[in-house]
């Protein structure tokens, strides 16, 4: 089957041909309302019939100044402004600030707080893949899996409901701990969801991933190749994706992860080429595998204990500094540099959203693609236009 | 042919309609009183049971859809199972504001659906619903059917160009390389069964798979072997010639917002909502008549001449047809979208030299009867 | 904590031995902040400006910013961080002369961090752009040059990115005016 992205030199070989016949390249906007650029992208593409020849994003449409705002809330003010950047995963979002206004205070959270901390993150890191997946099988034109994920996803969504009451924008990890303590039962509750989710995985594997036009609509299409991802600072699924074996949290241990048995899934071309779309979501469905793996293992070793750092209250005054700190967010590193004078705001308060540079990638992807394969890459890239415009 | 023809269906001749119309009417009326009488009287039938069917069967796609999809679909309007929502949701179309573009090329614009929609419906003249129950039975009715559906493009096409938008245009254009591809591989998985009837009339093919008690359907018959994997190749390219999943290239959301329709909405949308759906129900319906033996079911025989055979006939050929509608919604909610270059690639590459096989094979199969039962 | 102080003593160490002046600056502060820092820090604060102690991460300090393009090139090719995580500006305040400019570099290959900042002085807001070296500078210089005025030379696409193209001045400056109305847009 001619594959369109397989060989550069037989396409401009095609090109040569059409452009011996005067054809005119069409510009068209995929967004910033289109239904395959998750929220407010706008993609400006240049195409010579269904073949792209150029692609440029035009960002800045849910832009609402967070790092601005950041410079004129107290520390603990902005937190709730961190569930906003990636809707889908604020709990991780929550959890990056945090870690890194800690950094600046000087303290740690307790141990039970981590516990919790990293449970949090690895729920809120399937309920994000599970969108992630389910949106996928959107762009690709099955509409089905999307339900099959959400299906999931709102056990996790009451199970955060019940821990902090909101079900999207969390708030709940906070500098130096938690917002509270863990009500009863939670943790069994979270201990029914994984052995739930082991059972319904397989479902998203079968009907969508392993389904023969799945594969033939992701594999060799989008091809990060190890050095692109690298020079173009992508991270989280998108760089394993690309085979590049590099996961914060087994080489940048935070929390309680170095006491976990996790392993990290990285892309080997399972159907095509190391690095194209199918590597992508191939890792995040099974770091879904993973993250329910280690959040049995926390339940099995969390113990009672204090969830909030007794220094720390609601009034923060971080040492003068600057601290950078990032951590695997479900869609890559989250990083915030914080710069603080000793005061109770911000000096500088820069998110680096891993949207942001994931995204900047997907652009160079398109030309030589079909119209088709920018939504399955755009897609594959999995960005939260939150996140990319912040 | 193989199979002798059970005396009762033999050779059905005329029209019920016709018939029907000639006792009514008084005598000594003029031929084009008459036959404009039948015109009306078969566009009326024929238009009331697409806006019937096209209702009913937006209203299955959704509960099929929902309960594919780990829900429930429309519940609320209506009292079982919503089952006024198409209804609902036809009012809803009436009542909007017909919108036409400024910029868009206004005659094409506004002809684009009622082309679609009136093709559509003149390719339903052809489809016998039951013995006799067929508007006009054309010695050449699969002929004429494959040719007035493929007039659907056109309207596709003014839609997409008429609508002034780019991702219309794309829908348009998808749909034109589309079809036409499909057009042969379609055409050539008909081969099959007509070679079996030895006839293009689908009456005729209904009733000579009414022998075994009602049960002498094609794909039972002796060449089973040819007909179920003829039926395959038929029923993927129907899916490709009527623009379902994973065919949708022309309308496909995800890429082009929705494709040659975008720019189109209150009735005008209803138009080619409609027409999907007649179009489905069409090629749906020449599936049942060729394969799964038209109207015949069991025991059917048995109660000729009473006043339930024709109704009945009628009922299990339009239930017949809407269980291969079903799997086209089964179908369209489980698969995702095939990209543009590998529909044609399938269309060209697979299909056609797949059908073509079937023909010399089918070929073949009668040739070895004829030598071997002297039929 | 202790890798990324290594890494930046060995990247200073490395960097120095190959001719370029860079400084390594250490917080003076312990890790964990013992009981009752935060007051007599505050304490201090009120006292003296500016407090010479802080947290954090130890960052490398690049006086001459012209030769941030080379740095940058020894730091890829000889000392192995691959990726550019994130460069940004910090305009600490509207009294110094100077623009920060922050680059976070990471190792995946030796699993290491590196800060590095240079500066930039407000009246000559001129910097060489690192998109040569690390592709992925592009979009945050974008960035950093709409929000603070920081022209990146040789940047390839030197467009606004998250505000809208005829938006003027730069908001992250801490001398930064609101506007008071965008397009008839109260801004207020």
């Amino acid at each position: 089957m001619a594959n369109s992205t397989k060989d550069p030199a037989l396409r401009a070989g095609e090109r040569l041909v059409e452009l011996d016949v005067r054809t005119q390249d069409v510009e068209i906007n995929m967004g910033p309302q289109h239904p395959a650029t998750h929220g407010v992208l706008r993609v400006l593409l240049r195409a010579d019939g269904e073949i792209l020849t150029g692609a440029q994003s035009h960002l800045g449409y849910l832009h609402r100044c967070a790092e601005k705002i950041g410079e004129k809330v107290d520390w603990l003010q902005y937190l709730p402004y961190t569930d906003r950047y990636d809707y889908l995963s604020a709990m991780n979002n929550n959890l990056a600030y945090s870690l890194a206004v800690e950094k600046l205070l000087g303290v740690e959270a307790p141990e039970r707080a981590q516990f919790i901390r990293v449970i949090l993150a690895e729920l809120n890191r399937i309920a994000s893949h599970l969108v992630a997946v389910g949106t996928y099988g959107m762009d690709i034109g099955a509409f089905t899996p999307f339900f099959y994920a959400l299906r999931e996803r709102e056990l996790l969504l009451d199970i955060f409901e019940k821990i902090c009451g909101a079900r999207l924008t969390y708030s709940y990890i906070r500098p130096g701990g938690l917002m509270n303590d863990a009500p009863a039962g939670w943790l069994e509750q979270v201990k029914a969801f994984t052995e739930l989710f082991d059972k319904k995985w397989g479902e998203y594997w079968d009907l969508l991933v392993d389904s023969k036009i799945f594969v033939e609509r992701t594999a060799n299409v989008g091809v990060v190749s190890e050095e692109l991802a690298l020079a173009w600072g992508c991270s989280g699924p998108m760089l394993r994706g690309s085979g590049v074996d590099w996961d914060l949290r087994r080489d940048a241990p935070h929390l309680v992860y170095d006491r976990l048995d996790f392993e990290v899934i990285v892309g080997r071309g399972y159907r095509g080429t190391v690095g194209d779309c199918f590597d992508r979501n191939y890792v995040r469905m099974y770091e879904m595998v993973q993250s329910n793996r280690m959040i049995r293992q926390c339940l099995e070793q969390i113990e009672d204990g204090e969830v909030q750092h007794p220094d720390v209250g609601l009034l923060l005054r971080p040492a003068p500094g600057e601290a950078y700190v990032g951590i695997e967010n479900p869609r890559g590193e989250l990083g915030h540099y914080l710069v603080s004078d000793g005061s109770k705001i911000a000096r500088r308060l820069r998110v680096r959203g891993p949207s942001f540079c994931n995204l900047a990638v997907a652009e160079h992807l398109l030309p030589g693609c079909m119209l088709a394969d920018a939504a399955a890459i755009i897609g594959s890239v999995d960005i939260v236009i939150g996140e990319t415009d912040r | 042919m193989s199979a002798a023809l059970p005396p009762a269906a033999a050779a059905p001749q005329g029209n019920g309609l016709t018939e029907l119309l000639g006792g009514l009417l008084p005598d000594g009326l003029p031929f084009w009183a008459l036959a404009l009488t039948g015109a009306v009287v078969s566009f009326a039938i024929i238009f009331a049971f697409i806006a019937v069917l096209a209702m009913f069967a937006t209203w299955l796609e959704r509960k099929v859809a929902g309960h594919i999809q780990v829900r429930y679909g429309p519940m609320r309007t209506g009292a079982w199972h919503g089952w006024a929502q198409a209804l609902a949701d036809g009012v809803k179309l009436l009542i909007k504001e017909d919108l036409v573009l400024t910029s868009a090329d206004k005659p094409l614009f506004k002809l684009a659906p009622m082309v679609v929609l009136s093709t559509a419906l003149a390719a339903f003249v052809a489809l016998p619903f039951g013995p006799n129950a067929i508007v006009a039975d054309l010695d050449l009715g699969i002929y004429f059917i494959i040719a007035i559906s493929s007039i659907t493009t056109f309207g596709v096409i003014m839609a997409g160009w008429g609508s002034n938008n780019k991702w219309s245009l794309y829908g348009a254009m998808r749909e034109a390389a589309q079809v036409a591809s499909y057009e042969i591989p379609l055409g050539l998985s008909l081969m099959m069964p007509v070679m079996y009837f030895g006839s293009l009339s689908l009456n005729h093919a209904g009733a000579m798979q009414s022998g075994w008690y009602g049960m002498h359907w094609y794909v039972f018959s002796d060449a089973f072997w040819i007909a179920i994997p003829s039926f395959a190749l038929f029923f993927t390219a129907a899916l490709a010639e009527t623009k379902r999943a994973p065919f949708d290239l022309p309308e496909s959301e995800s890429e082009l917002v929705a494709g040659f329709h975008t720019e189109y909405s209150g009735i005008r949308f209803a138009f080619f909502f409609m027409e999907e759906y007649a179009a489905m129900y069409l090629m749906s319906a020449v599936g049942t008549a060729l394969w799964f033996g038209a109207w015949n079911f069991p025991g059917l025989s048995l109660l000729e001449g009473t006043v339930l055979h024709a109704p009945l006939a009628v009922a299990a050929f339009v239930t017949k047809s809407l269980l291969l509608v079903f799997v086209m919604m089964w179908v369209r909610w489980t698969v995702p979208r095939i990209r543009i270059d590998q529909v044609m690639a399938l269309g060209y590459k697979y299909l056609t030299p797949l059908c073509l096989l079937m023909i010399l094979l089918a070929a073949s199969w009668e040739w070895v009867k004829a030598i071997a039962f002297g039929a | 904590m202790e890798v990324l102080f290594e890494a930046a003593r060995d990247a200073a160490a490395a960097l120095q031995a190959a001719g370029f002046e860079v400084e390594l600056h250490q917080p003076n502060l312990p890790v964990y902040a013992p009981e009752g820092e935060s007051k007599r820090l505050a304490k201090k604060h009120k006292e003296e400006d500016p407090v010479h102690e802080w947290r954090g991460d130890p960052y490398l300090a690049l006086k001459d910013r012209s030769r941030l393009l080379e740095l940058c090139r020894f730091l890829r090719d000889e000392l192995g961080y691959e990726v550019l995580m994130d460069a940004t500006a910090v305009d600490f305040d509207a009294e110094d002369e100077h623009l920060w400019g922050v680059y976070q570099f990471l190792s995946v290959g030796r699993k290491r961090r590196l800060s590095l900042k240079t500066f930039i002085p407000k009246a000559d807001c001129r910097v060489d752009s690192v998109t040569a070296v690390y592709p992925a500078a592009d979009w945050h210089e974008r960035e950093a040059s709409e929000m603070f005025g920081v022209e990146y030379l040789g940047h390839p696409d030197p467009r606004h990115i998250l505000l809208p193209d005829d938006w003027v001045g730069h908001p992250l400056r801490k001398d930064y005016q609101y506007p008071d109305e965008y397009h008839g847009i109260s801004c207020k």
